[in-house]
């Protein structure tokens, strides 16, 4: 019987304190019951490997043992499908954070690895906001501050319903990859050769320094618009990319804005010697200035906006998943 | 277009929709069979006499937790030389087992026209 109590030790040790003692003796006794039923048929003592055989039927120790415990988890049921979007939008904000700063640093002229530094740093930044996000949705859990989703849901709020002909949406969007496609060989061309942009006027006032310095910035927004609207174009009823792609743009676009406001001039005369042209192009750029401040501005309430309904737009897909589950 | 479901998956799936199936049918047959009292292994034995097998890490637990929700009572005795863990069905068991013995039978009935 050594190797029945072997087993017994092994399950005592993962049960809950309280009840050990109790357990293992209604365990002890219906495995002892097993045995002396199975030896007075066989008419001899089981061997060892036919008691090994009776063990394995248990299931290991602790797998036993487990079945005695309380159903555990950290974060329950109702409040996972809330947790699950708020970390994928927490991971993907936190992704575009450092993907900016890098942009930014890039765009800056720091050296190429020392830019690339804070997007390397994504792994143990994730871990962090895992890490966060997980403990804060666990202590709602766990002290009974659950978000009473059932309570809150009102069908006034749902997501509006997705255009009935997805034909008529993709043909919108293949006009718009074209033109984006266009604008952006454009843009980046003439960044190049001022000419493209300004035509006859660049005679009397060209871009400022801070356009080529933020060079690589303009290269990300394009092709990060392109590829957006050709995702789009594949999936033309995911409405969540729609507000991810224009929180991403948003964001691409406050970085624009920072260095273009930060900068001493956003244009400068073609001709530094003409005091009149001198004169026209610090009052063009003050009154850009101004409009650069407001496009700001704009653009921090268009990214709040932004993420706000997509965190609606999560909580909506979360509640009508609880609802409905 | 129609999804080949590969076998292990499929049975993985037949597996857990069974032992969902089976799980609330098993609450209700121990409470049934403790209308008389009976420790552990006599209980499982009765249970499998009647085509209900269940594995002693489903049982003893199961036992514990309806114990908990006072629906059983047990207590300590010896028999065969040896001290056993008696259980029987409590007033409150008594009470909830006659319900969800009308539950089961309006299921039942259900199912039979549905199936």
């Amino acid at each position: 019987m050594e190797l029945i109590d072997r087993y017994l030790q092994a399950v005592k040790f993962s049960l809950p304190r309280a009840q050990r003692d109790d357990i293992i003796k209604e365990l002890r006794d219906s495995i002892l019951s097993q045995i002396e039923e199975k030896e007075a048929a066989l008419g001899r003592q089981l061997t060892k490997d036919e008691q090994v055989e009776l063990l394995k039927k248990l299931g290991s120790p602790m797998h036993l043992a487990s079945r005695y415990g309380k159903q555990q988890h950290v974060i329950g049921a109702t409040m996972f499908p809330i947790y699950w979007r708020v970390l994928k939008a927490a991971l993907g904000l936190a992704f575009l954070v450092q993907a900016g700063a890098s942009i930014a640093m890039a765009a800056a002229g720091k050296p190429f690895i020392q830019s690339l530094s804070p997007l390397l740093h994504y792994p143990s930044v994730a871990l962090s906001v895992f890490g966060w996000v997980t403990v804060v949705f666990a202590a709602m859990d766990f002290f009974g501050a659950k978000i009473q989703v059932s309570d809150r849901w009102d069908p006034r709020k749902l997501p509006p319903l997705v255009k009935s002909d997805p034909r008529k949406s993709r043909f919108e969007l293949i006009a718009r990859l074209v033109i984006q496609i266009i604008f952006g060989v454009w843009w980046l061309a003439g960044l190049h050769y001022q000419y493209l942009i300004f035509g006859p006027g660049i005679a009397l006032l060209k871009f400022g320094p801070v356009w080529h310095s933020i060079y690589p910035v303009f290269v990300v927004i394009v092709l990060v618009d392109v590829m957006f609207t050709a995702v789009m174009i594949a999936r033309p009823h995911w409405i969540q990319g729609r507000h991810v792609a224009l929180l991403v743009m948003s964001a691409l676009g406050l970085v624009v804005l920072y260095f273009l406001i930060n900068a001493p001039e956003v244009f400068v005369a073609s001709d530094p010697s003409a005091l009149q042209s001198q004169e026209l192009v610090k009052s063009i750029n003050y009154g850009i200035h101004i409009g650069l401040m407001i496009a700001a501005i704009v653009n921090v309430i268009n990214i709040g906006k932004e993420a706000m309904r997509l965190i609606g737009w999560s909580f909506g897909r979360a509640s009508q998943a609880s609802v409905g589950s | 277009m129609q999804h080949m479901v590969e076998a292990p998956a499929n049975n993985e799936v037949l597996e857990n929709l069974r032992l969902e199936l089976r799980r609330g049918c098993l609450i209700l047959a121990v409470l049934a069979e403790l209308r008389s009292e009976r420790y552990g292994y006599t209980l499982r034995k009765a249970l499998a006499q009647q085509g209900l097998e269940i594995d002693e890490g489903t049982l003893y637990p199961l036992l514990r937790r309806l114990e908990s929700q006072g629906l059983l009572a047990s207590e300590w005795r010896e028999e065969d030389k040896r001290n056993k863990r008696f259980y029987r069905l409590s007033a409150d068991g008594k009470l909830i087992l006659k319900q969800l013995s009308a539950e089961w039978k309006s299921i039942n009935a259900s199912l039979n026209e549905i199936l």
